[in-house]
């Protein structure tokens, strides 16, 4: 087997079985993790107390418990993360820490019902005045505060400061594993780059940046193969489950750049550095765009695809819209007609981490491909003439 | 002395006679709902069972979804209290009803009294009602009679969504296409019809003893399903699609008696 | 307006001549805000802006029977449906610029508060890049604990400083703090009268129909700050009172039920479940409209106006929205509430299962859930809503008989 195949495949069993990583953090290291929920947390500050902070994505699993505590009408994540919590599988976190950027988290800080603390937080979502970073970082120190009341512990600053080089060092090498996957679509399937950057969340940053450096290293030294196939960028919350990237590969797609909460978001933006490590991730929020979860009435993330398209040489782009996400919901109709303007090929597909079949995706995704093929073949015989 | 009960649904119309408010003496079910000539042929079939006429009956009671034009009585009990009612009278121990009817699956919360205290219905949606099953039996091309049986021979239920009537069924056209097992995809349905009653169930909360009514009662499969996610037996009254019906007449008899009291 | 007028007139009067006032405005070259309906009324008042609530216009339109047609233009344009209906409306009406409703005049800018919903930071962001307008935020940093924290406050006042410079800038006019200070009154006095008016509902039997309380909602949504709206709600008090003094009762055949509505109304529907409820005799007398715009602060005091409009019902935590809501079931005496499964609410109806058990634990009574929507047509069953009402009804009256010394019905 490949150097590469195997490094992928260790990322595909982190992502796979966080259960089993967390109890083994807790073992080797006697500290414990810290459950962060969508989508964006300051998780350099459980990481500096030592934790392991563990992104809370859902996962695909029946609803028996959830709609006794959840109207149908709420996403899928938030379903999974309904059912998970009332099974009992976060009860071994320290904390959980849950953001308000949409009505759905706001509610659902409120309706944790687990002993577990949850500590839940409230973003600046007027990102244009400076008033916004003192909130904002004020509002960190008051995660800090209850983190280290629920871990019995002091967080300082020098540790947090770390964290942020770690972080920042994190994202650098995320986003050049994101290059050069596009670069090699015949190395790194569909699945593979979504379990590359799931791993991320169930593992100390700075050994993931490890993991990932060496795998880039590889990548880079590979010869790049032409692709036969077609190549996307998908948008969106998060592009599962598992079974939906499959057909993508079995269409010989190729995602060659991403624009999800769940992947490249995280890595977007660095923190700046500066003596207070509280207020360089506040002014870290503030810098973040490209967002359906981020107020911007400039819609920067339109923008950002259709450049991202020119960059990797996409074909199209797949929306994946988390079904009964509104703010995602409500992108779509502007971003159809900014993309038909500009001529770029837009598919709608609709997220849902219970689906039991996927065959109606199949349907949209195979007709999109050929769609792309088809173009593309015209385009080659005008090329000729 | 004779009361009737009416139970006029969205699929069904049942009636019950009751004597001396206590003894059944006829109950009819038609597969014809509001708006047919459903009722009137449950009343009719019901009094020639019990060789009455309608000048027999001193008081009637009509209830379910099609209550408002039932043209036989001017009284109405909504279906809630006639179901718990009706089960109450036959199982005295009763502090859950769950019924699953046409439209609506509901469950029922009884006091010590009997009397309802808390109820939940599903939400608009007809996903774990009857006409859910009725659907999925019909994409299947099994009848509704034999859905129970077809349930006893899986042995691996499939995963089938319980959140959409729609998103349900061409889940299962895609079961089959992939060849699984009709037994497996029936217990499947079956569970996905309990999960969803189970929901509403743990939102009122639950003690012994469990009761069972509505014409869906009738599938062993539902009710196997439903004692698996509830994880406690489920006591099935007879008749179970009756007990609206019985209800009602209970109610009726109550009219009559109050009435006879006050003199009027 | 004509001193012997009733507050019905003066209702209609004033709305109507708001949409008036706003459509010559526009004409006239005048500047137009569209604003969330909980959203600070005082700045735009201050400088003169004709401020327009797309919620209240929304409502309007469903409840005109209008909705289904300006919906099907917003999913035309990619808008499912499961985005608030409001939502989708305005959004069309902001494409199509007309309505079964009253004209509204296109904004010059936009003002958007979230202490109501997050949905109207999206909502709004759209307006604001489609028809290429500024966008004001007031963000209302969400209360998940028991109050607005100090760093939310000092957030605020920040935020209500630069909303005036920006206003100064899109005006071309200077913010009077003087004029400000007036407006404030006015503001408060609205707020004082709409809260007396409506809190009479609270006598028994109540003088107020509750579904009046809809109606004459649209006024303190739109007109918070202008004199229009005070008066009309002094006006109505006077009524109310005099109602209360003569023992009169809103319902034909008396008010057998003192009802809680929670959530929005269902506006296509609102004759239908008005007279159902009616055909039961129940009443609505509970709501948590009375307070979601008694807005009260210390005149001239920014922090206490960031305070005030930080700490609504909607921006609250669930121990406080139980908290309110059991406050309304008593002091209305309701022995019973109907919880509208809003599908175009999810900040409201998120927090529905957990606000049932605990409000009815606490008041000792039962309750019913019923689908529904706040303006689209569709989601609505009447028959399930009959149902409810009818075995909400009985249990009621189960209740009654199991506590002597009251009648029961069945």
């Amino acid at each position: 087997m490949s150097q590469i195949r195997e490094l992928l495949d260790c990322f595909k069993k982190v992502a796979t079985c966080p259960g089993k990583i967390v109890r083994e953090y807790r073992e080797k290291t006697g500290k414990g993790a810290v459950g962060c929920f969508p989508v964006y947390t300051p998780e350099e500050i459980p990481h500096a107390a030592g934790m392991l902070p563990v992104g809370m994505w859902g996962g695909e699993t029946t609803l028996r418990l959830a709609p006794s505590a959840l109207p149908s009408f709420a996403c899928s994540i938030m379903q999974s993360i309904t059912e998970l919590q009332l099974q009992g599988v976060y009860d071994s976190l320290v904390a959980v820490i849950v953001s308000s950027p949409c009505d759905t988290l706001k509610a659902m800080g409120q309706k944790w019902r687990r002993q577990v603390p949850c500590i839940q937080f409230a973003h600046s979502r007027n990102t244009k005045i400076d008033a916004a970073a003192d909130y904002t970082r004020r509002e960190y120190q008051s995660i800090r505060a209850r983190l280290e009341a629920a871990c019995a512990t002091t967080i300082s600053d020098e540790a947090i400061q770390t964290s942020v080089r770690i972080y920042n060092e994190h994202r650098q090498v995320m986003r050049e594993f994101s290059g050069l996957a596009a670069s090699h679509p015949d190395l790194v399937n569909p699945i593979d780059r979504h379990m590359v950057m799931k791993s991320a969340f169930f593992m100390r940053k700075e050994n993931h940046t490890v993991l990932v450096k060496a795998l880039n290293g590889l990548l880079a030294k590979a010869a790049k193969k032409p692709w036969e196939g077609v190549k996307i960028i998908v948008s969106g919350i998060m592009l599962e489950p598992v079974s939906v990237l499959e057909v993508f590969k079995q269409n010989q797609i190729a995602v060659v750049g991403d624009d999800l909460a769940q992947e490249s978001r995280q890595y977007r933006v660095d923190a700046p550095e500066g003596a207070d490590p509280l207020d360089s991730l506040a002014r870290q929020w503030l810098s973040m765009y490209g967002c359906s979860l981020i107020p911007d009435p400039e819609k920067s993330r339109f923008s950002l695809l259709r450049s991202l398209v020119e960059q990797r040489g996409a074909d199209g782009i797949v929306l994946c819209v988390m079904k009964f996400c509104e703010p995602e919901e409500f992108d779509y109709p502007p971003m159809k007609a900014y993309m038909e303007k500009n001529g770029i090929n837009l598919l709608q597909i609709e997220i849902d981490q219970q689906i039991q079949s996927v065959e109606q995706i199949r349907t949209r995704i195979q007709s999109f491909a050929e769609i792309l093929r088809a173009q593309r073949a015209r385009r080659a015989s005008i090329a000729q003439l | 002395m004779y009361t009737l009960g009416i139970d006029i649904g969205s699929a069904s119309s049942k009636a019950v006679i009751l004597a001396d408010g206590l003894r059944p003496v006829a109950g009819q079910a038609i597969q014809a709902g509001t708006g047919s000539s459903g009722p009137k042929q449950a009343v009719e079939r019901a009094l020639d069972e019990a060789k009455l006429t309608l000048s027999d009956i001193a008081a009637s009671v009509a209830t379910g979804y099609g209550r408002f034009t039932c043209e036989l009585t001017d009284r109405q009990v909504s279906e809630i209290s006639c179901h718990a009612r009706g089960v109450s009278h036959q199982l005295p121990s009763a502090r859950l009803v769950i019924d699953i009817g046409g439209q609506d699956a509901k469950v029922i919360r009884l006091d010590a009294q009997g009397a309802v205290w808390q109820f939940l219905m599903n939400e608009k949606c007809a996903a774990g009602t009857g006409r859910f099953l009725e659907v999925m039996s019909r994409v299947l091309e099994i009848s509704l009679r034999e859905m129970g049986a077809y349930h006893d021979r899986s042995s691996r239920p499939a995963a089938v969504s319980s959140t959409c009537t729609v998103f349900a069924e061409s889940e299962v056209i895609s079961l089959l296409a992939a060849g699984a097992a009709k037994p497996d995809i029936i217990a499947g349905i079956h569970r996905s019809v309990a999960v969803k009653v189970c929901g509403l169930a743990s939102r009122v909360g639950w003690e012994d003893d469990i009761a069972m009514s509505g014409g869906v009662a009738r599938n062993q499969g539902v009710v196997k399903a439903l004692e698996a996610e509830l994880g406690r037996p489920i006591k099935i009254t007879p008749e179970p699609q009756l007990a609206g019906a019985l209800g009602a007449a209970l109610y009726a008899f109550d009219q009559y008696q109050s009435k006879n009291k006050t003199g009027g | 307006m004509d001193k012997s007028a009733t507050s019905r007139e003066m209702l209609d009067y004033y709305l109507k001549k708001s949409y008036a006032d706003a459509a010559a405005a526009k004409k006239s070259g005048k500047k137009i805000c569209w604003a969330t309906s909980i959203s600070p009324c005082e700045f735009c008042e201050t400088l003169g802006i004709h401020m327009l609530y797309p919620e209240n216009h929304a409502a309007a339109i469903a409840a005109r029977h209008g909705a289904e047609d300006m919906i099907q233009v917003a999913e035309r344009k990619g808008y499912c449906l499961d985005i608030c209906s409001y939502a989708r409306l305005n959004l069309a009406y902001a494409d199509i610029g007309r309505s079964v409703a009253e004209e509204m005049p296109l904004p010059d800018f936009l003002l958007v508060c979230n202490n109501i919903c997050e949905v109207v930071i999206k909502w709004f962001e759209n307006l604001s890049y489609e028809l290429k307008i500024p966008l004001i935020t007031l963000d209302m940093p969400y209360n998940y604990g028991p109050e607005p924290t100090e760093r939310g406050v000092d957030y605020i006042v920040a935020q209500f400083e630069d909303c005036v410079r920006q206003m100064e800038i899109i005006t071309g006019n200077t913010f009077d703090w003087q004029r400000f200070n007036e407006v404030m009154d006015i503001a408060l006095e609205s707020s004082f009268w709409w809260l007396k008016a409506m809190s009479l509902a609270s006598a028994n039997p109540s003088p107020l129909n509750g579904f009046d309380m809809f109606n004459y909602m649209a006024l303190i949504v739109c007109l918070r700050g202008k004199n229009g709206c005070r008066d009309t709600f002094r006006k109505l008090t006077e009524e109310l009172e005099e109602k209360i003094r003569l023992g009169y009762t809103a319902f034909p055949g008396g008010e057998k039920y003192r009802i809680m509505w929670e959530g929005i109304a269902c506006w296509p529907y609102l004759n239908f479940t008005f007279r159902t409820m009616r055909n039961s005799g129940m009443n609505l007398t509970g709501s948590t409209y009375p307070v979601a715009w008694a807005l009260e602060y210390d005149r001239g005091d920014l922090r206490s106006l960031a305070r005030a409009y930080a700490s609504t019902a909607n921006n609250s935590s669930l121990p406080g929205q139980i908290d309110l809501r059991v406050r309304v079931m008593r002091e209305y005496g309701c022995e019973g509430a109907t919880y509208h499964m809003n599908r175009s609410c999810k900040t409201m109806a998120f927090l529905h299962h957990e606000m049932q058990g605990a409000v009815s634990a606490a008041t000792n009574t039962p309750f019913i859930s019923f689908d529904g929507d706040q303006s689209d047509p569709r989601n609505f069953s009447g028959a399930q809503f009959e149902t409810r009402i009818q075995g909400l009804r009985e249990m009621i009256d189960q209740r009654r008989q199991a506590r002597p010394g009251r009648e029961g019905e069945l």
